[in-house]
């Protein structure tokens, strides 16, 4: 994190200080008082951390959670397009494992052309019972621990990283000069890699996770002090899974219950935490703080 | 929101950060007089920066034609009906910027192009639009009898609608120089950029899935050295350097004086709101000035003028800085006209141009009698 804060801090020098945002977006944030609302993780013998269809889930029940509006941090999603996902949540003495479920009719799972937008789904893992407090991806003082799923980075695993063949299969290029032995066609990152050439794919240059060419898990897991800082953890060992059902998509993500990074939600079995959800749809162009949340934050009531 | 001063609209503005400006601008003048849409620069920018895979659509810098041509398609058409009527009360803009037409939840209006709008680089240039089979035509361009091109790089915005569109606080304004670049580490893709940018100058690559833009070639100007696609000029119609504040301007500076001083130097779009630091020279033979002004904003006809008095030799400080115009690969800091010539230094002070202001012309007699045969070219 240090390092992320010392940059973010030296841009303010010439931005000046953000004007509105936060403070705003706290005092809009519904309390979730309502009891019960609480999300139970109950004890399994193994988290299935690659299969949504797994028996385990039986397990466990299933919480409906409403979603709602992003009317706090700009640019807003004042009409989500997804009005529930239903919340499933289990863990083993080492992993915590959540399975949600929600309905989209557009399967979104490329980010290749300028317009094509991911469909995905999170949760935000917080200390405290329900802290509503923390619904703005944390504070500057308490931390979130973010698990994000994306539907890209699982076609990339399941087919192979996307490229320019997925929406543009007639192509025509006459050459790439960096990696002009390859043919144009067949050029894509792995040949910048083995031409020691990355630096004419910045992104991927520098080490930016979503310009990775190999991936291990569909889920991301980032830690945010609050809207806009939300960064990429160094010790990425969230897993899980996503696959399309006849109305939308089935997801599972895992995380173990110890911490591992700085900032990160360490969860004790028989404690209570704060969780919330989010899912995004590709179809109306959702993205970052275009999103679909929770209405409320939730309790996690994680079994012994 | 806070209150800004923006110079070129005259009057303060809504933008969501406070008004920081950096130590200098790094900025440029174009002569669209001089543009000979060869677009050298547009393959000089895209050979160093963007021949990449996944930059295919890319170009950071294009020359367009107008009143016609665009890239990405019309795009300065749709941003427009967008922010509706933009009216001026002489030197001041009294209709709204792109923050200030921002609808509820947004921070600014948007066009958001698809792929198919980058598909046709400068569509509308050279093309028939009339069928041949009518009588009287056999040839006829979409333009009205005058155009001109209009090259377009980044414009370094001082209120950068990237920066403030940007939830993660990606996009950053040097504090040296102005510069506005992306952090590609920090991008993920969110694409708000984009989105925001009037003048489309802010792309998604394909292959990274985080975006880019035009750098300032900001490697060479550290090095004191004009960006690429300015060098490379063949029309010699961009001068670059760094601009001061209206309050601050410095007369021997070629950009503060063709900007400030002599005001030849227009910003495009100015009712965007973004004080963008590319200036254009409008171009003389345009016969509309509503269309100038909305491009230039409403000193265009004034412009002309300044710069018609210069090519009839009647303001020779104005064309000695206007010449300076990639004469020299150098940035130039300063400037001086002294009788036919004129003089230039780099940061350093090393003198990096001394050139006539007119060039002595000879004649020569068409017949050579040492080779026995008669030229053409005799000045
Ligand atoms: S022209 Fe567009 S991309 Fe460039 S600084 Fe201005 S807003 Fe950003
Ligand atoms: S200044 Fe450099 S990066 Fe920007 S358009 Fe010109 S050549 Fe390209
Ligand atoms: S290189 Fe110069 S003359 Fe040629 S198109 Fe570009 S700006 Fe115009």
């Amino acid at each position: 994190m240090p390092a992320t804060d010392e940059r973010v801090s030296r841009r303010n020098i010439i931005k000046g200080a953000a004007v509105g945002a936060g403070s705003i977006a706290l005092a809009a944030c519904a309390p979730d008082s309502a009891e019960g609302e609480g999300v139970h993780v109950t004890r399994v013998s193994r988290v299935p951390a690659d299969d949504p269809d797994h028996h385990a889930w039986r397990a466990s029940t299933a919480k409906v959670v409403p979603l709602g509006p992003q009317d706090m941090a700009l640019p807003q999603q004042l009409s989500p397009s997804i009005s529930s996902v239903r919340v499933q949540a289990i863990h083993d003495g080492e992993r915590i494992g959540f399975r949600l479920e929600w309905d989209d009719a557009e399967s979104n799972d490329l980010t290749v052309r300028v317009d094509d937008y991911r469909d995905a789904c999170a949760v935000l893992l917080a200390p405290g019972a329900a802290d509503a407090n923390l619904r703005t991806m944390g504070s500057a003082t308490t931390p979130a621990t973010l698990l994000q799923w994306k539907a890209d980075w699982q076609r990339d695993l399941d087919f192979g990283r996307q490229g320019l063949e997925a929406v543009y299969p007639n192509r025509s290029i006459d050459t790439y000069p960096i990696v002009y032995d390859t043919p144009p066609d067949e050029v894509d990152v792995g040949s910048y890699e083995a031409a020691g050439a990355t630096e004419w794919l910045p992104g991927l240059n520098v080490g930016n996770p979503f310009s990775a060419n190999h991936r291990s898990t569909p889920v991301e897991k980032a830690i945010a002090f609050g809207f806009s800082t939300t960064t990429t953890a160094p010790t990425q060992n969230a897993t899980g899974r996503g696959v399309r059902t006849a109305t939308g998509w089935r997801v599972v993500i895992t995380k173990p219950l110890s911490a591992a990074d700085d900032g990160e939600l360490a969860i004790m079995t028989a404690t209570v935490s704060t969780c919330a959800f989010a899912v995004w749809s590709g179809s109306v162009r959702d993205a970052g703080s275009r999103k679909c949340p929770a209405k409320s934050v939730h309790a996690l009531n994680v079994g012994p | 929101m806070a209150e800004v001063f923006n110079w070129q609209l005259n009057r303060t503005m809504q933008y969501p950060y406070e008004e920081v400006r950096p130590v200098r601008q790094a900025a440029a003048v174009f002569d669209t007089n001089k543009c000979i849409g060869c677009q050298t620069c547009t393959m000089a920018c895209k050979t160093c920066w963007t021949s990449g895979n996944g930059q295919e659509y890319m170009l950071w810098n294009n020359v367009e034609t107008k009143p016609w041509g665009s890239y990405p398609l019309a795009w300065d058409v749709r941003e427009l009906e967008l922010l509706g009527p933009q009216h001026w009360s002489g030197d001041t803009y009294t209709g709204k910027t792109i923050f200030e037409a921002a609808p509820t939840g947004e921070r600014n209006i948007a066009w958001k192009p698809t792929d198919l709008d980058y598909a046709y680089p400068n569509r509308g240039e050279d093309e028939v639009n009339v069928s041949l089979t009518v009588k009287r035509y056999h040839l006829k361009l979409p333009q009205d009898m005058w155009f001109f091109y209009l090259p377009r790089v980044c414009n370094h915005c001082t209120y950068a609608a990237c920066l403030q569109g940007c939830p993660r606080q990606s996009i950053y304004k040097r504090p040296e120089d102005g510069i506005v670049l992306v952090d590609e580490e920090r991008c993920r893709g969110y694409r708000v950029c984009y989105e925001a940018c009037p003048y489309k100058k802010i792309f998604y690559n394909h292959t990274t899935r985080v975006s880019e833009k035009c750098v300032f070639c900001f490697p060479a100007v550290e090095q004191g050295i004009q960006p690429r696609c300015m060098r490379n000029c063949i029309g010699k119609i961009r001068s670059f350097g760094f601009l001061s504040t209206p309050t601050e301007v410095r007369e021997d500076n070629p950009i503060d004086f063709l900007v400030h001083v002599r005001k030849v130097g227009k910003p495009l779009y100015p009712q965007f709101g973004l004080e963008p630091n590319i200036y254009y020279i409008p171009p003389i033979h345009v016969d509309s000035d509503d269309f100038l002004k909305m491009l230039f904003g409403p000193g265009a006809r004034a412009a002309i003028e300044s710069y018609k008095r210069a090519m009839n030799g009647e303001d020779n400080e104005l064309l000695a800085a206007l010449l300076l115009a990639v004469s020299t690969d150098r940035i130039i800091h300063r400037f001086a006209v002294k009788g036919n010539t004129v003089e230039a230094w780099d940061e350093t002070g090393e003198k990096v141009v001394s050139m006539p202001l007119k060039v002595p012309t000879i004649e020569r007699v068409p017949y050579d009698p040492d080779l026995e045969v008669y030229r053409y070219n005799i000045t």
